[in-house]
């Protein structure tokens, strides 16, 4: 039903007036909060990024911006950043998924399967990032030590492959997490599909294929877009685990935007590293909304 | 032209200005908690209320514990000591200097007052020396280089608290089984940890700070930064032989494990002390970690090797006031107790630690003890491996590139030639900027 164009402003009554005012009164705390906690910061920040570097004390326009594409060291840090969030977003589906189907079977100590590996996600990533640097410790690790026993050869994880190490980590911190995500959107998915589907003949992997991950399509996407953004802005990886290190092979972009801003006081350009970050996601999430809408199997 | 307001004549940011705006709103109960405590010795300061102090998390002596005990007594007030490992120190040192709440005194790695002083967070601490220096013994019972280090165009900007250099820790019984002497050059080095590494004992086991690197740089007549050229580690050709003769000790000659990315700089210590290394390059501050984790371990502390020459890093911390600091007066009274002659022995005897006075070289508690003889006759000889770098006002950054060329070296072991290249490109840049 279409309904009726508004062709002039209709003059509200007293009483819907009265309403609004006290709307806005229980609102203005909120809005306040906002105000001072997330509005007010980004502003800083757009400010700042406007500022030369050291002293933020003079107008530098654009310049900040410009130099960051001529950068060699920003553009490393943004491919390593991409490199994590793919390979993390695209872990978190597969074994969250993965994880869930299996879970979801009813096998018998699914619950203390389910907390096991819940509590990862629940322990901090400064506690997770100093074992999982002691247990990855070439010479001092207990990992190297198990493998040497065992009579295979050691390895040095951290030195050779730290981008994937991080990804390893950050997925054994998260997958707890989406696993429960998946879980509850399968359990969404009415029996009687499957139950169709099994009349029709269908096998485990046509149904899994045809109605598992179809109708997981709108959990698939709330987990894509959160595992982008979260691996977007990763730092704590790189700050405890690699130091960004060696060289420059795991210098996530958060890390390096906190060096320029910590170590190079470099606070103008580091801002606007933030801005052009903060960017970035706006734009991997808009599209990924605008992928998922398009692929919303409805049910 | 900004119409900003300055402030020790620097331009305050909005965030600076409500920094400060919260800073004397926090101040006022703090003020007010203190009212009939006694005032500090030169006036403006005391008064009660914390007294905050960043320190390192190693450095919390008992020697000092006595000091400050005496300081909250003398002026009412309550010293927080927070510690901080040197990376987190200074992020969050940065951070309030940016905000305008900073603490009353700040330890520092050796390295920041300098630049500190440069970008005018730092407060210049020559009218108290001015007037206290000739009664503490500034400058003249302070090693030159410990004040020099502390200088900025003339004025004094820190008190030197700890000075020391790195010397080389052998465990006497694996080279007497060997029948090695304690390496004196660098290809002694060599074939003392090719002869001493076996199974899983190491020759020797290279430290995973970047610092550890510098004396190497130093024996070949390498520093950071030569201002009257404004060029990066030169002579050139001796930077890359010394970071190849490090690099080649881990993947050409295998005498020592990679270094690794971490912040643990205690890692080539607990492998001396576990006994799976013969030899390493460290100063004082890994004693009581050997001692603790291995008390009978027989060691020896040789002294540095000799490249081109012999050289080692002269290192330490210092004290120092931000310029923001809201009382000057008690910060300055508080670095005179804790850099006093009685309260550096009485560290020196607690923990081996090294101190800056020439007079406390000559204590008996300094001249008895086995573990600091060695590196006060090392003193002499060190030097500083960033001398002047501050001057750029980029020092940070170019510890990071010196930081990712030894990494690409020594971890990912590339080779001197394309290592340079890259870091030459990466200085341009900043140097630049």
């Amino acid at each position: 039903m279409e309904l009726p164009k508004r062709t002039k402003r209709t003059k509200r009554s007293p009483i819907a007036r009265r309403q609004a005012r006290t709307a806005y009164v229980f609102l203005a705390p909120a809005l306040v909060f906002f105000a001072i906690f997330f509005y007010y910061p980004i502003a800083d920040i757009l400010n700042t990024s406007m500022l030369t570097g050291q002293r933020t004390d003079e107008f530098a326009g654009f310049d900040n911006y410009t130099n960051a594409f001529e950068d060699p060291q920003a553009r490393n840090a943004f491919t390593v950043t991409l490199q994590f969030a793919v390979a993390t977003t695209v872990g978190a589906i597969v074994l969250g998924m993965g994880l869930a189907v299996l879970i979801n079977q009813k096998l018998r100590g699914s619950l203390a399967f389910k907390l096991a590996l819940l509590v990862p996600y629940l322990t901090s990533i400064a506690v997770v990032g100093l074992m999982w640097r002691n247990i990855l410790d070439p010479e001092l690790g207990i990992l190297n030590r198990i493998l040497s026993d065992l009579g295979l050869p050691t390895q040095e994880w951290l030195n050779t492959h730290p981008v994937a190490t991080i990804v390893a980590v950050t997925l054994w911190m998260t997958t707890g997490y989406t696993m429960i995500l998946f879980l509850a959107g399968l359990q969404g998915i009415p029996d009687v599909y499957y139950e169709a589907a099994k009349v029709d003949g269908a096998n485990g992997w046509q149904r899994f294929r045809r109605i598992t991950v179809p109708l997981l399509t709108p959990t698939t996407l709330f987990v894509s877009v959160m595992a982008v953004i979260t691996g977007l802005q990763a730092f704590g990886q790189a700050y405890i685990i690699t130091r960004g290190g060696p060289g420059e092979a795991s210098d996530l972009f958060v890390f390096h935007v906190f060096e320029l801003a910590f170590r190079a006081r470099n606070f103008g350009y580091a801002s606007a590293l933030s801005v052009l970050l903060l960017l970035v996601i706006v734009a991997f999430t808009l599209v990924q909304l605008r992928i998922g809408r398009d692929r919303e199997v409805q049910h | 032209m900004s119409a900003r307001p300055a402030i020790n004549g620097q331009w305050m940011t909005r965030r600076r200005m409500l920094g400060v705006a919260g800073g004397a709103a926090a101040a006022l109960p703090l003020a007010a908690c203190g009212s009939g405590a006694p005032e500090a010795e030169s006036g403006g300061g005391g008064g009660g209320g914390t007294f905050l102090a960043y320190w390192n998390n190693a450095h919390e002596y008992e020697a000092y514990k006595d000091v400050v005990a005496q300081f909250e007594k003398d002026h009412g007030v309550t010293v927080e000591l927070q510690k901080f490992q040197w990376e987190d120190l200074r992020t969050k040192l940065v951070s309030d200097f940016q905000s305008g709440n900073v603490p009353d005194v700040v330890e520092e790695p050796g390295s920041w007052v300098q630049e500190f002083a440069l970008s005018k967070d730092a407060l210049s601490l020559q009218k108290y020396l001015d007037k206290d220096g000739a009664k503490i013994g500034f400058p003249d019972d302070w090693l030159e280089v410990a004040v020099s280090d502390n200088t900025h165009e003339g004025q004094v900007y820190g008190i030197q608290m700890h000075y020391t250099c790195t010397l080389l820790f052998y465990n006497r019984k694996m080279l007497d089984d060997a029948g090695i002497e304690p390496p004196a050059t660098w290809d002694d080095f060599l074939d003392a940890a090719r002869g001493l590494t076996s199974g899983d004992v190491n020759g020797t086991v290279l430290n995973d700070g970047l610092s550890y690197s510098y004396p190497w740089m130093l024996q070949n007549g390498v520093h950071e930064y030569d201002a009257d050229s404004g060029e990066l580690l030169q002579p050139r050709a001796a930077a890359m032989e010394a970071m190849q003769f490090q690099r080649d000790l881990v993947h050409e000659h295998k005498v020592s494990p990679k270094p690794t990315t971490s912040l643990d700089v205690t890692r080539a210590a607990k492998f001396f002390a576990a006994e799976r290394t013969a030899m390493i390059l460290t100063g004082p501050w890994d004693i009581p970690i050997i001692k603790q984790s291995n008390p009978d371990l027989d060691y020896g502390i040789a002294p540095a090797l000799t490249g081109k020459r012999q050289s080692t890093i002269a290192g330490g911390t210092t004290l120092f006031i931000p310029a923001q600091a809201k009382r000057p007066d008690l910060s300055w009274d508080f670095i005179k107790r804790i850099t006093a002659l009685k309260t550096e022995t009485a560290a020196t005897e607690e923990s081996s630690m090294l101190m800056p006075r020439k007079s406390w070289a000559k204590e008996p508690a300094v001249q008895e003890n086995p573990d600091v003889k060695p590196f006060t006759e090392g003193l002499p000889y060190a030097e500083e491996f960033r001398t002047g770098i501050y001057t750029t006002g980029k020092a940070g950054e170019l510890e990071d590139i010196y930081k990712t060329l030894y990494e690409s070296m020594l971890i990912e072991g590339a080779g001197a030639e394309e290592a340079f290249a890259a870091y030459d490109d990466a200085a341009k840049n900043i140097l630049k900027g």
